[in-house]
């Protein structure tokens, strides 16, 4: 049975070898391991051999059916393509739509999320507010020349008296008193993000945007806290290679206040349309104002507190990898942009 | 505000071998913010509380302060006063003054000024930051205000009537013209100088009277400074828009003693630069003149809200070197306030941050606080708004975000409310649906021939008399190049993710096409609508709260059944307008072994269902079967006059 073996493979290489088209080579397959092959009719002979002889010729017709499939295979590959079975798999693939969440989004999430995880509780006020929670609750007196910084958009609606007139949320700080009022008594450690109207428009400038306020009161709390809470935001949302610096600025509703800075990503620190000599203005942030706490219903004598309040949108804009040049586009419905992220 | 201070001007008071870049930068980290530096001058932003620092005085001053905390040697090197003489009586002239409105007056006659042209020196200096020179008097008053920070005025002499002036406010519809040429009817409230002849002859704080200004022929000049009530300036300068940098000054309070500067620094240019020369005495009326305000703060206090610990030396040398007064009395500091200063500084927080930005913020080491979390908000809204965008961009919806104001339409009642002061038409309105700022989504996108889908989640704006609006969270979608099945097929499948239990019923609503919206309702409640607008676009707009609040976060649990259902197709004609969704309800109520029917297809007037029969507790037979669709067709028959087609 060996030499049977043994020459069937040898005569089928020659075989495929000489085979010119697909059909021939399918001929062939079937004439030695179809279904009744002259290879397969020698497996079907094998049970009558004795135990030793049936051992070796098994495995050597094991290894001639397995040369001949891939004979037959490598042989149907070096034919000519128009021989071939035709298949191009590079076509591309039918995929379902793909939807996009927008940027802002994107960015209002990784924010929250960033906060939430060291015990921030995320809430929500309104839009449409009273000058006293954007303005003089936070030690901002009527016709104080501070306001010039916000240009705020009016309501034309009758002020109320105690609250005084309506006004579009300039900034998402109107947040703070309300927040105070809810929880009432301390620990407070607020993230409010929300949309925030100004009325300026410029590359970098939208008159509406949004805006994340984050307010802490408790017991002793620092300015090395609001350091460490900072600190901790900037590395969890720019990563390493960008760097961020404290100004000290003025806000009348935060004592000591500051300008918290990062460097610009556009121009990686050296000069653009878009920010200042390198350095981007995140936002500001302070010590919350003895003031403000007790207009908030917080005793100033027993909790201190920080805030802060960043633009969402440039905020996103300055981490790594993005370069939009003008903010506007943010805010257009351009699929050829929405499609992007 | 933002000065512009040149370095060669600042090195006149402050002596130090620190270069501009070490410069700007000390003074961003510790003080005023160097916006930047550009042909050697400096863009300095002073903030509201700052003014003291709105000068080449002030900065240097401040500087002086800061540097040595870098390890840098400054000095800031002050102006002498010149030997004067101030009096409260003048024989040059007589004046009248309310000292609410003006805490310091003082005024000297100068006689015998040559206008000419400033010095080359003098003209360098006003152009580098960036003001025009016009003639030695005009330029000595704008030289000693960018130099020192205090405002100065000049009027010629010969033109005051009966060398008198009553200082007081104008009545409302009091008319004054101004240096520039500009009439301004007064609003009232407004600081005002009239003359012995009853004329206005000076907007005080702001802008001089042109009835008053110097000439050509000008011969003897008053020199003039004062301070004033910054209230009375700032509503002045606001509601006549009239902001010279001089009421940008004097809305921020300026120190009084900063006037005896003024006066000796404009006697000495007067002299030097026209030939003029002062009255040996100078009007002063200065009523209550500036008392030291103290502070007493304790060293625990500092370090608790600055978060370390400090040496008290290191407080003491921190605060004298900015101008303050400070003695240690055991823990407990007591300072004394510098005039220039007075605004700024009135309670302890305030010289906490004097000993943490002279320190150096970059300095503190960072560390998020302890203590305890604070409890999480009760039906907090967010997950649910995140759930939903998330399904809507699964389905391929594309979210956008639209400005919150815009402009007139049709779809909006009389019910809405109006900006004030908007930036233009196309934004005047808080809007009240989300419908024409998809639409025009939609539109701005008409080049696009395939299908899209955009949808946003925002507040809408309900008036409510004259509390705050109804902030009514809002989702709204335009499906575009699509069909009114699939554009169905995506809100159906959105509220059966959410779980919502309610029903989508065809109503006639404005803006849709007859026959072709359907309101989303609850057991009662509308909660959103779906349908064909006018234009083309499929469009759904959703209350966020309402479809929570009938939505369910988790499916409900049911016995899976034992025994398998029997499913079989169907297919039967109906008369014309039949509709089937009602036809398909038909068929469940009719029913109770027909667990669920689903549409498979439809040609012509020839409708296919796919059925499936169930029995939990058995499987069921072929009679079984018989029966039960006999049942439904007997029904689907008399209500519908449907055929089976076999």
């Amino acid at each position: 049975m060996r030499e049977e073996i043994l020459s069937l493979k040898n005569q089928a290489i020659s075989q495929i070898h000489l085979a010119k088209t697909a059909e021939e080579l399918e001929e062939i397959r079937i004439n030695y391991l179809g279904r009744s092959g002259k290879l397969t009719q020698l497996f079907k002979n094998l049970s009558s051999e004795q135990i030793d002889e049936k051992k070796l010729n098994g495995l050597l017709l094991n290894e001639a059916k397995a040369t001949l499939t891939t004979s037959i295979a490598s042989r149907k590959n070096s034919l000519k393509e128009s021989a071939r079975d035709w298949f191009d798999p590079t076509i591309p693939g039918i995929k379902p739509t793909i939807g996009h969440l927008h940027l802002i989004t994107q960015a209002i999430d990784e924010i929250a999320k960033t906060f939430i995880q060291i015990g921030f509780v995320r809430v929500r006020y309104p839009e449409v507010e009273w000058d006293w929670f954007a303005f003089e609750g936070l030690n901002m007196p009527k016709d104080h020349p501070a306001r010039d910084e916000w240009e705020t958009f009016f309501i034309t609606s009758a002020p109320d008296p105690k609250f005084g007139q309506m006004v579009l949320t300039p900034h998402t700080s109107s947040g703070q008193i309300r927040e105070m009022k809810r929880v009432k008594i301390p620990p407070i450690r607020m993230i409010n993000i929300a949309k925030c109207y100004r009325r300026q428009i410029d590359t970098s400038h939208v008159p509406m945007f949004h805006q994340f306020e984050g307010l802490v009161v408790d017991k002793d709390i620092s300015i090395v806290n609001l350091k460490g809470t900072l600190d901790y935001f900037a590395r969890n949302f720019f990563g390493k290679e960008r760097i961020t610096r404290l100004r000290p600025f003025h806000f009348q509703f935060t004592e000591p206040s500051f300008e918290v800075d990062v460097s610009c990503g556009i121009c990686r620190g050296r000069g653009c349309k878009l920010c200042k000599e390198g350095w981007l203005e995140l936002g500001g942030a302070g010590m919350v104002h003895p003031t403000v706490l007790k207009n908030g219903g917080v005793d100033p004598d027993k909790y201190s507190g920080f805030a802060f309040g960043w633009g969402v949108e440039r905020t996103f804009m300055m981490k790594a990898g993005l370069s939009i040049p003008d903010i506007r586009l943010l805010y257009s419905s351009d699929l050829r942009f929405l499609k992007q992220f | 505000m933002n000065i512009l201070i040149s370095d060669d001007w600042l090195r006149e008071y402050l002596k130090t071998d620190a270069n501009q870049k070490q410069i700007a930068e000390c003074l961003s980290l510790c003080g005023p913010s160097v916006e930047k530096v550009e042909n050697n001058v400096y863009s300095i932003e002073v903030t509201t509380n700052r003014v003291d620092c709105a000068s080449v005085f002030g900065i240097a001053r401040e500087a002086a302060a800061i540097l040595p905390t870098f390890g840098i040697k400054a000095i800031f090197t002050d102006k002498k006063l010149l030997p004067l003489k101030f009096k409260n009586k003048v024989d040059y002239l007589s004046v009248k003054i309310d000292r609410d409105l003006c805490p310091r007056f003082t005024a000297v006659l100068i006689k015998n000024v040559q206008l000419s042209d400033s010095p080359d020196w003098l003209k360098q200096r006003l152009t580098d930051v960036g003001v025009r020179p016009i003639n030695n008097i005009v330029d000595i008053s704008n030289y000693i205000m960018h130099e020192i920070g205090q405002p100065v005025h000049t009027f010629d002499y010969g033109k005051i009537g009966k060398s008198k002036m009553l200082l007081r406010t104008a009545s409302k519809g009091e008319k004054i013209t101004t240096l520039d040429g500009k009439s301004h009817i007064l609003p009232g409230g407004d600081i005002v100088i009239e003359d012995g002849s009853g004329r206005l002859i000076d907007l005080a704080g702001i802008m001089g009277g042109a009835n008053s200004a110097v000439d050509s022929r000008t011969k003897d000049v008053l020199l003039f400074v004062q301070t004033y009530n910054p209230k009375n300036i700032r509503n002045t300068s606001m509601s006549l828009a009239q902001r010279t940098e001089a009421a940008e000054l004097f809305e921020k309070g300026l120190d009084s003693e900063l006037v005896s500067i003024g006066i000796s620094r404009g006697i000495e240019l007067f002299s030097k630069l026209t030939g003029g020369k002062a009255d040996k005495y100078i009007l002063d009326v200065y009523p209550l003149p500036y008392k030291q305000s103290r502070i007493t703060v304790a060293l625990e206090f500092i370090e608790k809200q600055i978060g370390i610990k400090f040496n008290k030396d290191e407080i003491t040398k921190m605060l004298t070197s900015l101008g303050f007064e400070a003695k240690w009395n055991s823990n407990n500091l007591e300072i004394g306030v510098p005039s220039f200063r007075s605004e700024d500084i009135k309670i302890p927080v305030d010289i906490v941050e004097e000993v943490a930005r002279l320190y150096g913020y970059f300095r503190l080491p960072s560390q998020i606080m302890t203590g305890t979390i604070p409890e999480p908000l009760i039906n907090s809204p967010f997950d649910f708004e995140t759930k939903i965008k998330n399904i809507l961009k699964g389905y391929g919806g594309i979210e956008i975000y639209t400005l919150s104001l815009v402009e007139r339409n049709s779809i909006y009642t009389n019910n809405i409310l109006k900006i004030k002061n908007p930036l233009g038409q196309d934004s005047e309105y808080l809007r009240t649906s989300l419908a024409p700022s998809l639409v025009k989504a939609a539109q701005e996108n008409s080049g696009e021939k395939e299908p899209f889908h955009l949808f946003e989640l925002a507040n809408v704006y309900i008036p409510n008399n004259n509390h705050l609006p109804w902030e009514n969270m809002s989702l709204a979608g335009i499906i575009v190049n699509s069909t009114f099945l699939t554009a169905r097929g995506i809100i159906e499948a959105l509220l059966s993710e959410l779980h919502f239990w309610g029903k989508l019923i065809p109503e006639e609503g404005a803006n849709y096409l007859p026959g072709k919206r359907l309101s989303i309702k609850t057991a009662s409640k509308q909660i959103g609508e779906f349908g064909e607008l006018e234009n083309g676009y499929y469009y759904y707009e959703l209350s966020i709260e309402d479809l929570r609040k009938s939505s369910k976060e988790i499916g409900s649990y049911t016995v899976i059944p034992k025994y398998p259902a029997q499913i079989e197709d169907l297919t039967l004609s109906f008369p014309d307008k039949t509709k089937i969704g009602e036809v398909m309800e038909t068929m469940k109520s009719s029913e109770k072994l027909l667990i669920d029917v689903q549409l498979i297809d439809t040609y012509k007037d020839f409708i296919s269902f796919r059925l499936w029969y169930q029995n939990p507790h058995k499987t069921l037979t072929n009679p079984e079967v018989e029966s039960s669709r006999n049942n439904i067709l007997k029904h689907l028959r008399e209500k519908y006059g449907a055929i089976q087609q076999t």
